[in-house]
């Protein structure tokens, strides 16, 4: 008697929490979104309309309607800053995931003691101060002086494949050309590591059964991975790519060091959000820069679209 | 726990059948190199980092930079020492790097799992929402943030930043991906069956099945906070309250910067992160080998 | 005389009346190395006023500016006194977020006689307001090696006479000491040049009506863009970049300049880290064409929002009106002096070791008072990053001259409204 009332009082109680549970779980990033996330948003929305300078103080702003959008769309430096940051966005994010793919697969397949130690050195430079990297980079960078152009001139001297590489020194930071590339170069040092461990995560999530039964079949190397390796990656595929998307679209701090906030030797490597710092900063126009700063969030989220739909589908299906 | 000794252990007739002897020699000396050649590329700056630690202002300069360990690593010390009380503001960093990461990692396995396991209405929309915030470049939110935190009182104290920052859109993202794709969700229901409570399935469950990608959210997540910067430049107000990253930067100055201390300072803000990188790391390798057992 | 005597008395003993009431803490918040001229000032300080305690809280030089905007943007969290770097006084004269130190009980209108004339009007608004008061200068000078000099049979004099003998005397100097280069980067050349030869009423990239002055039509530009080419066309520069950039400081350290253009304050540097070495090798010259420029030069002002402005005054003008403080100051960092009675200490007749003894500082304090104010407008960092940029393309060339300022004058005029 007692147990029965208790258990159908519980199926009530079950019923109400099962229907009310995700909501309480997911509450919390929504209350605290609502307090410190959604006013700075708003905060912005209300800027781009303004005419303000940080350092007058609040009383100052001045409305002026949509001319800090039109001003923007009118900056040809607004549409460089989109164009180098799409390239930089490619030349940076790409190159983490065929590097990584291949570097995780090849810890996941050929290590068993060291893995553990292996992992651990990819990822040391993630966890890297960018002070410590500006330094170093700097030093390797060096157009007269630098380890790199050093290295370059001591195989442009050596028989045979010494045509291959260039006889004077590169500028690196101080040509335009090269600027998106030294810029890209540190990035892929940064991240790679943690693309690498995340591959590295998805990898382990597939079963050895499937490698072996594959064997017995007498597939190959190349065809399993191709047939059982990457199809079952993708997910973990689609959240890396994701990250490294919107990561790349909001490069900041790499080449803001690297090129000292100016972005380098015809501003090739000024990002978007670099313009809009130093819009903020330096310019004092903080309504532009908040426009400009709702301009990119459209970009963003455009692309962002983009990829769910290319690539998350199919991937997320898999989940359900 | 059982199933990864189940691997490890699994009798297997001859080592050739396992994943390793099915790479032939060749490819498997590739993969070798390419291991190694990475990691020494991987290795190099950082490697230098402590060099540079250890050596004045003027031999970091030099050319070639020093590659090896020099003799100045005390003065360096003692410099850094006159200038900031550095272990005043490590302490800081940590204290707020770990609360950061605990509310972080409860909330958003809580959030993640919401969003993972249970059909609600609006699920669609409210996740597209979370994900809306990570595009949302935070550079600009200098002022309003700046604004708030004066309302509510909370300058030059922690809670200023590790309070917003456990709702971490990209924490919620990365948890709902790995529950969704790795814990079947008949373990649920049959928990569910049993009776237990959404809570406690939470809780007996879902904590401690998602061990790895709690390990890579709470690396990452510590990671940074403990070297963020604009965040702590705006709170902070004062030498003593002043995280590591942000009293190592009164060492930069555009003419004056004593690179040896500041290198010095660096290096040994990176320790702890070295040593938490070791502790999470083990576990995480643990738990992938554990998650690749499930299948 | 006697009211201004007399409100200067009240003022302090008001001031003193008030310390001697009850212990007080202001926060002074400074850049890397203004740090170490306040800690040094503190123990005079102390004597004079024994019941002000001062904090000091130091940040990066770009962060300490970051965080002062971020402080009068939304009206709290500056310090009671904020140090201000030259190239951003105009931007925090904009808004009312600073004292005006010209008015009552400040009055700071009366020990403009007692600088150096062109830091006045620096610190002064378009509208009259004075937000800061000067504490240090960088009268500009140029440095060379005398070894490289001979070595190549040129005289100082070769250089300085014009630009034009800069660059010719330089081609020779370079010739002779193989791997070495006349200047760290050409745009330095072109940097001097716009901040010389200004008409009345115009600033380096502003008129004082807010018209925007660069264009391929001003010869000032013009000039400056092509001296800066010929030097790097001629290959005689480093391509360093900005001065402290690690190519800039390998190039000091391994001795391969013969030249730099800078505040007399890089002497220190060379002498303590740069180039420890070359000691008695280096020596300084007035610029090229008889110009005087200043590099750099450091202010402090009272934020609205401070509690404690009569105590802050007290320190801004202890920091900046006392000759034994400034003197104090420039024995610990190489800041010259703002206050002339400062200069004229003994110290700065005396000859400069590093330098062979030569008794630079003569020179350099000369050199100060030739330096003109410069019309600063709130949008000149906007304007110097447009310049620079267009330089630099020009430097590369990847643009003419022509093309190159037409298009800075439109990117320029389009922000200026």
């Amino acid at each position: 008697m007692l147990a029965r009332s208790t258990s159908a009082r519980r199926g009530g109680w079950s019923g109400f929490q099962r229907r009310y549970a995700p909501y309480i779980f997911i509450s919390p990033f929504f209350i605290l979104f609502l307090v410190f996330g959604l006013f700075p948003i708003l905060f912005n929305a209300y800027l781009s309309f303004q005419q303000w300078q940080p350092g007058t103080g609040l009383g100052a702003m001045k409305f002026v309607g949509l001319r800090n959008y039109t001003d923007n769309l009118t900056d040809p430096t607004f549409w460089q800053s989109l164009k180098n940051t799409a390239v930089l966005a490619v030349l940076s994010g790409l190159p983490q995931h065929l590097i990584a793919i291949p570097v995780a697969f090849a810890v996941a397949g050929v290590l068993r003691r060291m893995q553990h130690l292996v992992t651990a050195v990819y990822f040391l430079p993630y966890i890297t101060s960018i002070v410590a990297i500006s330094v170093i980079f700097f030093t390797l960078f060096s157009w007269q002086y630098g380890v790199i152009n050093a290295a370059l001139s001591a195989l442009h001297h050596l028989p045979l494949i010494g045509g291959l590489f260039p006889a004077d020194r590169i500028n690196w930071l101080g040509e335009k050309a090269y600027v998106q590339p030294a810029i890209a170069l540190v990035v892929i040092w940064r991240y790679t590591g943690w693309n690498m461990l995340l591959y590295l995560s998805g990898l382990q999530a597939i079963p050895k059964e499937l490698y072996e039964a594959a064997a017995v079949d007498g597939a190959t190397g190349w065809q399993s991975f191709r047939f059982i390796t990457l199809p079952l990656l993708r997910p973990i595929m689609f959240v890396a790519v994701t990250l490294s998307l919107i990561g790349g679209l909001q490069l900041f701090e790499e080449p803001f060091i690297l090129t000292n906030g100016t972005g380098g030797a015809g501003q090739a490597g000024l990002t978007t959000i670099m313009y809009m710092y130093r819009t903020y900063t330096s310019y004092s126009d903080a309504g532009v820069a908040a426009a400009m700063s709702w301009l990119l969030f459209v970009v963003i989220g455009a692309l962002t679209l983009l990829n769910n739909r290319l690539f998350g589908r199919s991937g997320l299906a898999g989940r359900d | 726990m059982t199933t990864v000794k189940a691997t490890d252990d699994r009798p297997t007739p001859q080592p050739r059948t396992r994943s390793r002897g099915q790479v032939p020699p060749l490819p498997q000396l590739g993969a070798y190199l390419l291991i190694g050649l990475g990691a020494v590329l991987t290795v190099a700056p950082f490697y230098f980092m402590f060099v540079f630690a250890t050596h004045t202002r003027t031999d970091i300069f030099q050319l070639p930079p020093p590659t090896w360990f020099g003799g100045n690593l005390g003065e360096n010390y003692t410099h850094l020492m006159e200038r900031m009380p550095f272990w005043r503001n490590l302490w800081n960093s940590l204290y707020l790097a770990v609360l950061t990461t605990a509310a972080t990692l409860f909330f958003c396995t809580l959030a993640g799992y919401a969003f993972a396991m249970y059909t609600f209405k609006g699920r669609e929309v409210l996740f597209g929402l979370v994900l809306a915030t990570l595009l949302i470049p935070s550079t600009l939110n200098i002022v309003p943030f700046a604004l708030i935190m004066q309302a509510l009182g909370w300058i030059d104290q922690p809670r200023a930043l590790w309070v917003p920052g456990m709702a971490s859109a990209f924490g919620i993202f990365l948890m709902r991906q790995y529950i969704g794709s790795s814990i079947p969700r008949e373990l649920v229901e049959a928990a569910r069956i049993d009776g237990a409570t959404e809570f406690g399935i939470f809780r007996r469950i879902i904590v401690p099945l998602t061990g790895p990608a709690m390990a890579t959210l709470g690396l990452v997540t510590f990671v940074q906070s403990w070297n963020s910067f604009l965040g702590p430049l705006i709170i902070f107000r004062s030498g003593e309250t002043y995280t590591a990253p942000l009293a190592l930067r009164t060492l930069q100055s555009v003419a004056n910067t004593d690179w040896g201390a500041l290198m010095c300072g660096v290096a040994l803000t990176v320790v702890p992160l070295l040593i938490l990188f070791a502790l999470a790391s083990r576990q995480l390798i643990e738990g992938l080998t554990a998650g690749a057992t499930k299948g | 005389m006697r009211t201004m005597l007399s409100l200067t008395l009240a003022l302090t003993a008001s001031t003193l009346g008030m310390a001697a009431a009850q212990t007080k803490t202001i926060t002074v918040s400074v850049f890397p190395d203004l740090d170490s001229v306040v800690k040094a000032a503190l123990p005079g300080f102390k004597k004079l006023y024994p019941n002000i305690n001062v904090k000091i809280n130091s940040l990066a030089y770009a962060d300490h500016h970051t965080a002062l905007t971020t402080a009068l943007s939304t009206g709290k969290g500056a310090g009671d006194v904020v140090a201000v770097d030259f190239g951003y006084i105009a931007k925090f004269a904009e808004g009312n977020g600073l004292v005006d130190l010209s008015k009552a009980p400040y009055n700071a209108g009366q020990y403009r006689p007692q600088f150096v004339a062109y830091t006045f009007p620096q610190a002064t608004a378009p509208d009259g307001r004075m937000i800061a008061m000067p504490t240090d200068i960088g009268p500009g000078s140029m440095f060379y090696r005398s070894d490289m000099l001979k070595r190549a049979g040129v005289r100082a004099t070769d250089l300085n006479r014009s630009w034009e003998s800069y660059i010719a005397a330089g081609r020779k100097v370079v010739a002779a000491n193989p791997g070495s280069f006349l200047i760290p980067d050409a745009g330095e050349a072109a940097q001097i040049i716009l901040r010389t030869g200004l008409g009345a009423g115009e600033g380096l990239y502003f008129d004082r009506s807010g018209k925007v002055l660069v264009g391929p039509d001003n010869p000032r530009y013009v000039r400056a863009f092509t001296v800066a080419k010929q030097i790097r066309d001629a290959k005689l520069d480093a391509r360093a970049g900005a001065a402290f950039s690690p190519d800039w400081t390998t190039a000091f350290q391994k001795g391969n300049l013969a030249t730099e253009f800078s505040g007399a304050w890089l002497v220190g540097h060379m002498q303590n880290w740069l180039a420890k070495d070359y000691s008695g090798k280096w020596a300084a010259q007035n610029l090229p064409g008889n110009t005087y420029a200043s590099w750099g030069g450091s202010f402090y002002a009272i934020p609205q929002q401070s509690q404690n402005k009569a105590e802050a005054w007290a320190l801004i003008k202890y920091l900046t009106t006392n000759p034994a403080q400034q003197v104090l100051a420039f024995k610990t960092t190489g800041a010259f002096p703002a206050l002339r009675a400062a200069a004229g200490d003994p110290i700065f007749n005396e000859g400069v070791p590093y330098l062979g003894g030569q008794k630079a500082r003569i020179q350099w304090r000369q050199a100060a008072l030739k330096i003109q104010p410069l019309d600063v407008n709130r949008l000149d960092p906007v304007a110097e990053q447009i310049v620079n940029d267009a330089l630099n393309t020009v430097l590369d060339g990847s643009k003419d001259i022509r093309t190159a300022l037409t298009e800075a004058q439109l990117l320029i005029t389009r922000r200026a409204r």
